[in-house]
């Protein structure tokens, strides 16, 4: 009876309190503790700096509530971002570059969903393959440099505004509308769900589940392509590690917002909470001086925080 | 009347390795009728069932839908036949809702974008559906947060969209309360009216009178007898049943000397699992555990060997209570030879060698160091006395059969210096010679003093080598009988509810 006494809205806002109380948390402490948290300034910095994030978690839940994972996404974008660089340091139309970075992910997606279905392999061992290839082809093709001095054309990704919201905002939230529609309103949406859930049931109703499963992995890596896009923009410079660990920040995001690894459970707006509360924490965490490193373990105690305090309270 | 069939199932047979599941079963359903499928655990209800849907290939005879022979080859086709089976286990995804999933593979497009699903219209549909089977659900309820009975009209709501005239329901009612199976008996006999036919699987006999319009009875893989529910009785349908041949069997030697009490269980009670559990066994004595799949004899087993927990009771182990440790009841001398025992009962990527000694470690080697020349000595001595057929200690597990498997599990558990063996189904699996001698190792084991729990659904094994036999049925004991009184008919009169 409880499917009935609850709205919809109000039973997934249950399901994933953990990173919503973080945040919340996160916040009041750093508001606290330093002066620059809670200004206007900051906060707009958090919200560009959180878009890359946001656009990598998007794909990323998507692939995990069809109980898969993808470990490549970061250095996928890294690839995509050196693809991006060399076709600008070529002079070729803007345009081309755009679309040969997305293509790299498509590609990446693509090769990852048809090993995982065809052949039957498993998620975690083939992406961790195609991280380190992704890797290494950015090594090559950088020769291990940096490509600086993009110009404004790639910086506007970062820097420019429309309709006075900065543009890597712009893109966030017309990934979020986009992968929103798609998860909830289209039939690749519902399998994605049912990927997860009961893929037997999926398969039993006839439908092509690979082709949906390889789908989630090209979205996923298409949408690594469109990060890339902000990111280059934002360094005005491509380098070979610039999403080397960013596959860590998107899944603890993910999870952070309450999406499960087991039976299609999960939701997209609790990704947002994740990657708000992620971001937050990285952010106070640099007002506070900490370093990097320290940063890392930092956000996997908060994970691992946040998923026992789930577990203990029955979600 | 002919022209009333929906389906007619003809000389179906279908073999597995070492048994004939089906053998020339015919079978017919007429539109709007149900037809009740009976018998014991094993007499090819299920496999006859996997034939139709889909999931098993037929070895001979004909399937005929709609006067039309059809090959069912994989689940789609058999759905597209217009067959829907729901099985115990829901073909639901949980975190979609009632709609979605009714609607799942067939969403209604939008009408005016493109690419989208019309949730208006598969709402508005789904609630239409539902009301016309008299339920009360909401169309948006995510199916994971709804209870078992209604996930289970989600499941007749999605038959019933998909067009089946053949709806298969395989033990519907064991999760549901009396009210519910009303609800779920008010839903049949709307499907009926449609003029759907419904094939009904149960182990609860008075169900079948309630529903059923025929009834046709299996055993042993082969059709018994069909008959209308007006000429069918509860004695008629269980004598029919049961008259399994018990043939090769072991004797068994019932002059062991009955000792101490190894088992005692006063009372017990597990939430909506058991109730009301009291039972001993004595060393010196086989204890058969008898009942239908799902009366709870795996899972009083598991109770008692500590896998478990419990509410209200005692168990009591060699006079000590213990609770929820299996490594307790270990040290306490009881060992566990599971159904499963290719997955919980053995290690299969390691050798004989490895699997035999595994649980006695400590016991052999206090050190902590393993001494393979003691580990060569004690396993041989088993290998020995167990009559393990095996061409080295070091053969891998997996490469051995069945009976001989079974035989070192065994030797598992007396090497732990167990004396108090609980067997969930011993010969499941295992052929007719293999059998005998796993029957023969259990008889000498209580002949020096050991005590043994058998769980079995073979009712000539329950019969030839138990002291004594307890009938389960529905989560409690229905019946302690002694070795004398026991016969099939009695049995299976207790596990079906026959006797109030």
């Amino acid at each position: 009876m409880s499917g009935e006494r609850w709205p919809e809205w109000a039973r997934r806002a249950a399901m994933a309190p953990g990173a919503f109380y973080a945040l919340i948390l996160l916040s009041l402490v750093f508001g606290v503790f330093t002066a620059q948290f809670l200004t206007l300034h900051n906060l707009a910095n958090v919200g560009i700096q959180a878009s890359v994030l946001i656009i990598v978690a998007l794909g990323m839940t998507l692939i995990i509530l069809s109980e898969g994972i993808d470990l490549s996404l970061g250095t996928v974008l890294g690839l995509a971002s050196v693809v991006l660089a060399l076709c600008v340091k070529q002079q070729m139309m803007l345009g081309v570059g755009i679309l040969l970075a997305i293509l790299v992910g498509v590609a990446f997606g693509a090769i990852n969903g048809t090993l995982i279905t065809r052949l039957g392999l498993p998620p975690f061992v083939v992406t961790l393959g195609s991280l380190g290839m992704a890797q290494g082809l950015s090594l090559i093709l950088t020769k291990g440099r940096s490509i600086p001095g993009l110009g404004p054309r790639v910086q506007y990704f970062n820097d420019g505004w429309v309709a006075g919201i900065p543009v890597p905002v712009v893109m966030a939230a017309a990934t979020f509308l986009v992968v929103y529609v798609i998860l909830y309103h289209t039939k690749f949406g519902t399998y994605v769900f049912a990927l997860g859930g009961n893929e037997e049931a999926l398969a039993l109703a006839g439908v092509r589940t690979r082709l949906y499963k390889t789908g989630v992995y090209v979205l996923g890596g298409a949408l690594a392509g469109v990060g890339a896009l902000v990111m280059t923009g934002r360094m005005n410079c491509a380098h070979p590690d610039v999403g080397v660990g960013l596959e860590f920040d998107a899944i603890a995001a993910v999870i952070l917002g309450g999406t499960s690894f087991e039976r299609g459970k999960g939701w997209l707006v609790g990704t947002l909470i994740g990657v708000a509360a992620v971001s937050v924490l990285r952010n106070g965490l640099n007002l506070i001086g900490l370093s990097s490193t320290w940063q890392m373990s930092t956000v996997g105690a908060v994970i691992i925080l946040a998923i026992v305090v789930d577990a203990l309270r029955g979600i | 009347m002919a022209e009333t069939l929906v389906l007619q199932l003809e000389g179906i047979s279908k073999q597995f390795p070492g048994v004939k599941a089906l053998d020339d079963v015919s079978f017919d359903l007429r539109r709007g009728e149900v037809h009740a499928l009976v018998g014991e655990n094993g007499a090819g209800k299920s496999t006859l069932i996997k034939v139709l849907a889909g999931a098993h290939r037929l070895d001979a005879g004909r399937i005929v839908i709609e006067r039309q022979p059809v090959v069912i080859d994989n689940p789609a086709q058999a759905l597209a036949l217009g067959v829907s089976v729901i099985y115990q286990e829901f073909n639901l995804v949980p975190y979609l809702s009632v709609a979605q999933n009714i609607f799942l593979g067939r969403e209604p497009r939008h009408r005016r974008i493109p690419g989208l699903i019309d949730h208006a219209r598969m709402n508005a549909e789904s609630q239409r559906l539902l009301d016309s089977l008299g339920v009360d659900l909401n169309p948006r309820a995510v199916v994971q947060y709804l209870g078992v009975a209604q996930q289970q009209m989600v499941e007749v709501a999605k038959a019933l969209s998909l067009n089946a005239q053949i709806v298969v329901m395989d033990e519907p009612t064991a999760a549901l309360t009396t009210r519910e199976i009303e609800q779920l008996f008010a839903a049949i006999r709307r499907l009926t009216a449609r003029g759907v036919g419904v094939i009904y699987i149960s182990h609860r006999l008075e169900e079948v009178f309630e529903v059923g319009h025929r009834v046709t009875i299996l055993r042993d893989g082969r059709r018994v007898d069909t008959l209308g529910i007006q000429d069918a009785t509860m004695d008629r349908l269980i004598e029919a049943m049961v008259g399994r041949t018990i043939d090769r069997m072991f004797p068994r030697d019932f002059a062991a000397e009955k000792g101490e009490v190894a088992l005692a269980v006063h009372n017990l009670h597990r939430n909506g699992v058991l109730s009301d559990i009291n039972l001993t066994v004595r060393c010196g004595e086989i204890v058969g555990l008898a009942g239908l799949v799902g009366s709870g004899r795996t899972e009083l087993a598991r109770v008692i060997f500590g896998a478990d927990p419990y509410d209200a009771g005692e168990v009591k182990i060699f006079g000590r209570t213990v609770r929820g440790s299996p490594a307790k009841c270990v040290a306490l001398g009881v060992g566990f030879l599971p159904e499963d025992r290719k997955r919980e009962g053995l290690a299969l990527i390691l050798p004989l060698r490895e699997n035999v000694v595994m649980a006695s470690l400590r016991r052999l080697f206090p050190s902590g160091i393993i001494r393979r020349a003691k580990e060569r000595e004690v396993v041989t001595d088993f290998v020995k006395s167990l009559d393990i057929a095996t061409p080295s200690i070091n053969r891998l597990t997996k490469f051995l059969s069945g009976g001989t498997q079974q035989k070192v599990v065994l030797a598992k558990w007396l090497c732990t210096q167990s004396r108090f063996l609980i067997f969930d189904e011993p010969t499941r699996g295992i052929d007719v010679g293999a059998k005998a001698e796993i029957h023969q190792l259990m008889n000498e084991l209580v002949k020096r003093g050991a005590a043994i729990l058998m769980i079995s659904s073979e009712l000539p094994e329950v019969l030839n080598i138990s002291d004594r036999i307890y009938v389960m049925h529905e989560g409690r004991i229905a019946k302690e009988l002694a070795r004398e009184e026991a016969t099939q008919e009695a049995i299976l009169r207790y596990a079906m509810g026959g006797v109030k």
